[in-house]
């Protein structure tokens, strides 16, 4: 088990080293450059200055050894300064982004889940009644909404509408310290959250009804039963453990969904994260910011990916790694 | 038909001769309501995207700026100056100056231009789903077939792909199709002219999407490879294109069937997020994802929600639909999940 899991803690070195590749390569394709941003706003920018920075900031050299550059300080923890907001793009990113992004799509996971199982064990448990039925409507309609046309529906029911949450930004300015404060963001994530965790709670739930029907069908519920064992014990204590273990896997790989998601949600809920930051820094051409969060995502990524092997391995013992 | 079986069918007996496959898929498949509901909506809403020039007494472009934010109206003014310009007085019931949907800031008609709007939306769906899973579907079969090496590197280069988040990497391509300053890209505006953008995000969603089918057409055929029947087309001398495409390919249709269909909700999804952020479908071409893109500013105007609601519930409608009947096929095409659900 060991020696598994050091080699996949290796392996996750050479795929972010190609996933760094592919994206600073792409990210290199685009045409403009962040000097662009400072000679468009100030008459007395000289071509001489234009010129002395495209040398100084490497800009004259090919992408790959630029890349070659970026990567070799990246190792070392380096990862540039963002030059549209006066600061290394990590601190940029891990002090003023992550956190928000860090709650937004955490508590979506989290409310996914949540909502999820108990649905889906639901939805088995009494198959083909009428609750049964109207659970996998919305499940349908979870899967199928678009996320950010979800947020501006959302935002007009309740903000505008009905008036009783606000309609985007992380907290309100003013409402400082102690309770009031905690109320002020809890109203303010409502919305964000639910939009995001609409897919996952959908996928999930669909997911967990066919896995709770698959188990109900096998040998040793039907052993449970004939031993006379209540129905309570045999679904929450037989079924449930079982069925649960597949979705384990499936939190692994919700994360580039639900980033992907973050970056409509955090636009339409003006929310200050990363994927709102990844396009603002595109668009500016400020690409050190955009590599910087790209490269933790894709880290977080793997990195669950891993936790959701060995967390199966450690919920199932029939599974063994060497 | 055989001579004795037209003996028998004058004679008026039955004959009892096997359902075809396409003949069984299809009786399933009609046993799945939503699935049916789901094609037939689908049918709907292309139908009134190919005809929209013919169903709508308006242009979807033309702006009409005494009449900004209507709420839907089925009552024509009795002011003619607020009709605003009509290519035909009336279309049966729809005549000029009603808005069965309302109209937008620029006072066009919302419903006019979702169904010019379905015409992109829906092109890009089909094109991008189709695109991407025979591109994967392809890759995969090849590479599952040929095996070592190369499998090994594909399936490393998707792995991963998929661990990089798509959105920011769709982010990125768009913009670097879309600018001025790209040689290729410019040449490219240069052949397509207005239709650039709807190409450039087909090719765009293609280039980031065949990745499922990919995984799953590699599946099938690492089983199939083994199977007898492809190693007794081996057996006399088949080549190996002749292999894939004449017996691994055809034998995962049902999963790359699926797949595409899937795949054209999740490309009209993609495009409506792209095109919310501006980065899609550009003016003056509509689409119900760059209808939404001022959407959100709108929500505090009187009657503004409208601009919001629609296009929106367009998209939603759409990939439901798509959704059932991916639903519906798995089931009729996949006999081990015949009984499920």
């Amino acid at each position: 088990m060991t020696a598994y899991i050091v080699r996949r803690v290796l392996q996750i070195i050479p795929t972010l080293f190609m996933i760094s590749l592919i994206v600073y390569g792409l990210l290199a394709l685009k045409p403009g450059d962040p000097i662009d941003e400072l000679r468009f706003g100030n008459p007395g920018f000289t071509q001489a200055d234009y010129e002395r920075l495209i040398k100084l900031y490497g800009l004259d050299k090919p992408w790959y050894v630029r890349y070659w550059y970026w990567l070799g300080r990246a190792v070392q923890g380096d990862f540039g300064p963002s030059r549209r907001y006066g600061m290394p793009a990590a601190e940029y990113i891990f002090r003023y982004r992550l956190p928000n992004t860090l709650i937004l799509s955490g508590l979506s996971l989290l409310v996914a889940f949540m909502v999820a199982v108990p649905a889906g064990v639901f939805s088995a448990l009494r198959q083909h009644s009428v609750l049964d039925y109207a659970i996998t409507f919305v499940n349908f309609i979870g899967v199928s909404v678009p996320i950010f046309w979800l947020g501006i529906m959302l935002i007009y029911l309740f903000a505008v509408w009905l008036r009783v949450l606000p309609a985007g930004s992380v907290q309100t300015p003013g409402i400082v310290g102690g309770w009031a404060q905690f109320v002020d963001r809890v109203r303010h994530v409502i919305l964000p959250v639910t939009a995001l965790s609409a897919l996952q709670m959908a996928s999930w739930t669909r997911f967990m009804r066919s896995s709770m029907l698959e188990v109900l069908n096998l040998d040793y519920v039907r052993t449970a039963r004939a031993k006379g064992l209540a129905e309570r014990t045999i679904t929450y204590r037989h079924a449930l453990r079982n069925a649960i273990l597949p979705i384990i896997t499936l939190i692994g790989l919700a994360i580039p969904t639900v980033f992907s998601g973050a970056v409509l949600t955090e636009t339409v809920f003006n929310w200050p994260g990363m994927g709102r930051a990844i396009f603002d820094s595109i668009i500016a051409n400020d690409f050190n910011v955009a590599m910087v969060a790209l490269m933790f995502i894709s880290l977080l990524i793997l990195a669950f990916n891993l936790l959701a092997d060995l967390a199966y391995a450690l919920a199932d013992p029939r599974i063994r790694y060497d | 038909m055989t001579e004795v079986m037209k003996k028998r069918r004058r004679a008026g007996q039955r004959i009892a001769h096997g359902e075809s496959a396409w003949h069984l898929t299809w009786r399933r498949f009609r046993n799945h309501r939503l699935a049916l509901l789901g094609g037939t909506v689908i049918l709907v809403l292309v139908l009134g995207a190919v005809l929209a020039p013919w169903i709508s007494p308006y242009e979807y472009s033309r702006t009409n700026l005494r009449r900004q934010f209507n709420a839907p109206t089925f009552t024509v003014p009795t002011d003619a100056r607020l009709l605003g310009h009509c290519t035909r007085p009336a279309v049966l019931f729809w005549k000029c100056g009603m808005h069965p949907f309302g109209t937008d800031d620029l006072g066009r008609d919302i419903l006019t231009r979702v169904l010019y709007g379905g015409r992109v939306s829906l092109l890009v769906g089909f094109a991008a789903g189709l695109a991407s899973t025979l591109l994967g579907g392809l890759l995969g079969a090849t590479v599952a077939f040929a095996a070592g090496k190369l499998d090994a590197v594909f399936s490393r280069f998707v792995d991963t792909m998929l661990s990089i988040p798509q959105f920011p990497l769709l982010l990125i391509l768009t913009g670097l199709l879309a600018s001025r300053e790209v040689s290729f890209a410019v040449r490219l505006s240069e052949i397509l002219g207005g239709a650039k953008s709807i190409v450039v995000i087909i090719v765009v969603i293609t280039a980031l999407s065949w990745m499922g089918a990919f995984r799953l057409v590699r599946g099938e055929v690492l089983s199939l490879r083994e199977r007898a029947f492809v190693e007794a087309a081996r057996a006399i001398g088949a080549s190996r294109r002749r292999i894939i495409f004449r017996y691994l390919l055809p034998n995962t249709a049902h999963v790359m069937i699926v797949q595409a269909t899937l795949m054209v909700g999740e490309a009209i999804l993609i495009e409506s997020g792209l095109s919310f952020l501006g980065l899609g479908i550009q003016p003056p071409a509509v689409s119900w994802g760059n209808m939404l893109s001022r959407a959100q500013e709108f929500l505090y105007y009187p009657n503004g929600i409208y601009v919001a609601l629609f296009p929106g519930v367009f998209i939603f409608l759409t990939v439901l639909c798509f959704n059932f009947v991916g639903d519906g096929l798995r089931d009729a095409l996949d006999p081990r999940f015949g009984h499920r659900v």
